[in-house]
């Protein structure tokens, strides 16, 4: 019996050809995959964010998910610095400002409360955001593209193109005059120069730990800002690891924005070049959570006490949101004894609720999230303030 | 006995319309169909296929007038009479109104009733220009291919365009259908049946479309025959997959035909309306929908830029980052060329 079966064995793996005539008691699979098929960064990318955020977003994920694979929603942002007649072609396209707009929309949601109110004390916005900052976008529903700005007689762009959820942390961070504030991971550059935009900032300091990503920037703010506000008393540009800045200087700034790098979520899927989800990065993307907590713990031992830090991502994973906020804020308390209160931006939500779609019921922060006809974000802030 | 009625019918009102000077020797109800004297009524007798070029000859020889005396002896309505008459005289070319009577006798011959061939010209007036040689050549080729009667008949005055296109054409399309799609003959009958705007289509939008919902929806060639998937345009069906794909409620099936999910059976994501496929079937909101064709409108267009410059490029542009080559198994499947998936799902 042994014998048969072997002698068949041997018949058959030679005759490979028969297999449709052999019988599927004796069939025999020769090749086994010694790997899993090889699939794009990009499809890695969507297998995971739809295991994870079907859970976690529920029915809201299907409508975030079409967004994300659609083209983005850009916004303006103006250069102060700048005068050029695109601004004027811009509103004739039918952009609007969304900072004045929702400005606009607080004044008369506070003065319908005024009327309201028997008592004659006004209720004062709870938040306060940076000033003079201006970012124009297309109505909602409209999918036209904005041009690239060119230069003035000066040689500076007229205004600077970038997801407008971007530039909510900076809005929140609340820079007022003369205050010192530290950019952690500011490549490439986008809300450095919001930041700058408020003319309000004292001393800047921007800071990646990429030289060439830190070049940059220097770049974008070399196009965008006169050199007279650039000099090294108000600008300094410096590539150290954001994760030990607790040594090199703590207690020196007024305001720090902490823009970790994440997931990335939108560009994860649909750029395969420098992707963190293709197979040489599986450790970079699994360590990212601590190395988001630590760059969060550096930035709040940087801040003076009272003080704000704002934490922000472009990832819808709770993962890297919430989680890594409040094991910071657990971390500061233990190791350091540092108190921290968080302070909510549901103002800031309700503001901007025509422009952006906001997630409902995040117990800390604020989300924006992209849905078709907003394509904005995704974007995460939450707001901390140094007690102690 | 039947037969013999209608032929009966026919003759009555064709005869109608000769002038007064010809005799006809009335001996056409004695006769029998087999042994006839070569007369003209005898021959009219003959078997309903042999009745048009008879009657051709026949007109011919009589040099018939469209009148409206001669509309009406056919069985139309004044009114109905009136309007042919005024849509032929405006005509251009005086062979319309020496060919309408053939033509509608055609018609009529085919069973159809003067209410329903009145419409039919209203719908196609290209109609009037076809000739009655070619019309009975192109039933007669729509009846090989398994349009029967009563099918045929439903079609013809559905769709009457179908009888203006040549018969190569529509050859060519049932041929593509029947060896590069793979359809069985009584499938290609059907969608002839259902969707006879397809003889009109051009053949590498059809291709595209069938490969389209065979590889990227992974539909077989059933269900696309139920769900009439020929009736709606690339573009529609496009749009909608793509919404549901991108929503992640349809998954293409992998090389064994397997989902993660049950996919939206074809007719249910088709043969609704706008609003009931995006409230029922993607659930989402109408705004999110209408925004999404925009934005996909705008990407197809840009993908055929880029494709009509990468064309004109060498080999060495390697960028083609659309396309990805198929499995072997899809090709043991499907005739000849596979389709190719696309990178972004």
């Amino acid at each position: 019996m042994g014998l048969f079966l072997d002698t068949s064995r041997v018949i058959l793996s030679r005759v490979k050809d028969l297999r449709a005539l052999t019988s599927k008691r004796h069939r025999v699979k020769g090749k086994w995959a010694a790997t899993h098929p090889k699939q794009p960064p990009t499809r890695m990318a969507l297998q995971h964010f739809d295991a994870t955020y079907s859970a976690q977003l529920g029915a809201l994920w299907p409508s975030i998910r079409v967004a994300l694979l659609s083209e983005r929603k850009y916004g303006a942002l103006l250069n102060h610095f700048s005068h050029n007649l695109d601004v004027e072609e811009l509103q004739a396209q039918g952009c609007k400002d969304f900072i004045s707009n929702g400005e606009g929309k607080l004044h008369t949601a506070s003065k319908r409360k005024l009327h309201d109110n028997l008592l004659l004390r006004s209720a004062p916005s709870p938040l306060r955001l940076s000033p003079n900052i201006r970012c124009l976008v297309f109505p909602r529903g409209d999918i036209t593209r904005f041009r690239p700005a060119r230069p003035d007689k000066f040689g500076l762009l007229s205004y600077y193109l970038l997801d407008a959820a971007s530039i909510l942390p900076c809005l929140a961070l609340d820079v007022q005059e003369s205050h010192t504030v530290l950019d952690l991971c500011a490549a490439p550059g986008g809300k450095a120069l919001v930041l700058l935009q408020t003319q309000s900032v004292r001393f800047l300091c921007a800071n990646d730990l990429s030289v060439s990503r830190t070049s940059r920037l220097k770049r974008v703010l070399q196009s965008y800002v006169p050199k007279a506000l650039l000099t090294d008393d108000k600008l300094r540009i410096t590539s150290f690891d954001g994760t030990i800045w607790g040594e090199i200087e703590r207690n020196a700034f007024d305001r720090v924005l902490v823009d970790v790098p994440c997931t990335t979520d939108r560009h994860s899927l649909m750029e395969d070049d420098n992707n963190i989800f293709s197979r040489s990065r599986v450790g970079e993307r699994r360590s990212l959570p601590q190395l988001q907590a630590e760059l969060l713990l550096a930035g709040i031992l940087a801040t003076c006490p009272g003080g704000d830090v704002l934490y922000s991502t472009c990832t819808l994973s709770a993962n890297q949101n919430q989680a890594v906020v409040q094991q910071a804020v657990q971390l500061a308390e233990e190791q350091h004894g540092i108190q921290l209160q968080v302070i909510s931006l549901c103002p800031l939500a309700q503001m901007f609720s025509n422009t952006f779609h906001f997630a409902p019921n995040l117990h800390l922060g604020e989300m924006v999230i992209p849905h078709l006809a907003a394509n904005f974000g995704p974007i995460y802030l939450c707001k901390l303030r140094r007690l102690t | 006995m039947g037969t013999r009625v209608v032929v009966l019918q026919v003759l009555r009102q064709k005869l109608n319309y000769v002038p007064n000077s010809t005799s006809i020797p009335v001996q056409f109800k004695t006769c029998k169909a087999s042994n006839l004297p070569s007369s003209l009524s005898c021959r009219l007798l003959c078997s309903v296929s042999n009745l048009t070029p008879s009657l051709l000859q026949h007109n011919k020889r009589n040099s018939a007038e469209l009148s409206l005396r001669s509309l009406l002896d056919m069985g139309f309505t004044e009114y109905q009479a009136e309007q042919l008459y005024d849509s032929v005289s405006r005509m251009k070319g005086g062979n319309a109104a020496k060919h309408v009577l053939s033509t509608l006798s055609v018609l009529f011959v085919l069973g159809l009733n003067p209410t329903t061939v009145h419409k039919l010209l209203d719908k196609c007036p290209e109609l009037y220009t076809v000739k009655d040689v070619q019309l009975q050549q192109r039933i007669t080729q729509l009846r090989h291919l398994g349009l029967v009667e009563g099918s045929l008949q439903r079609t013809v005055s559905h769709y009457p365009k179908i009888l203006t296109v040549p018969m190569k054409s529509v050859k060519s399309v049932v041929q593509f259908l029947r060896e590069k799609c793979l359809f069985t003959t009584q499938q290609v009958a059907e969608i002839l049946r259902d969707s006879p705007a397809v003889v009109l289509e051009d053949l590498d939008q059809l291709e595209y479309k069938f490969q389209y919902v065979y590889f990227r929806m992974g539909v077989k060639q059933a269900e696309m025959v139920k769900c009439r998937l020929f009736r709606f345009s690339l573009d529609n069906v496009r749009c909608r997959h793509t919404f549901l794909e991108r929503r992640g409620l349809y998954q293409t099936p992998d090389k064994k035909g397997q989902t993660t999910i049950i996919n939206p059976k074809l007719d249910g994501i088709l043969n609704v309306d706008e609003g009931t496929f995006t409230a029922d079937v993607a659930q989402a909101s109408p705004e999110e929908y209408d925004v999404f064709q925009k934005l996909l409108a705008r990407e197809w267009k840009e993908e055929e830029f880029e494709h009509g410059s990468i064309e004109s490029y060498s080999e060495d542009d390697e960028k083609e980052e659309e396309e990805e080559e198929d499995n072997e198994e899809e090709e043991e499947t499907r005739g000849k060329s596979g389709y190719n998936k696309k990178k972004k799902k």
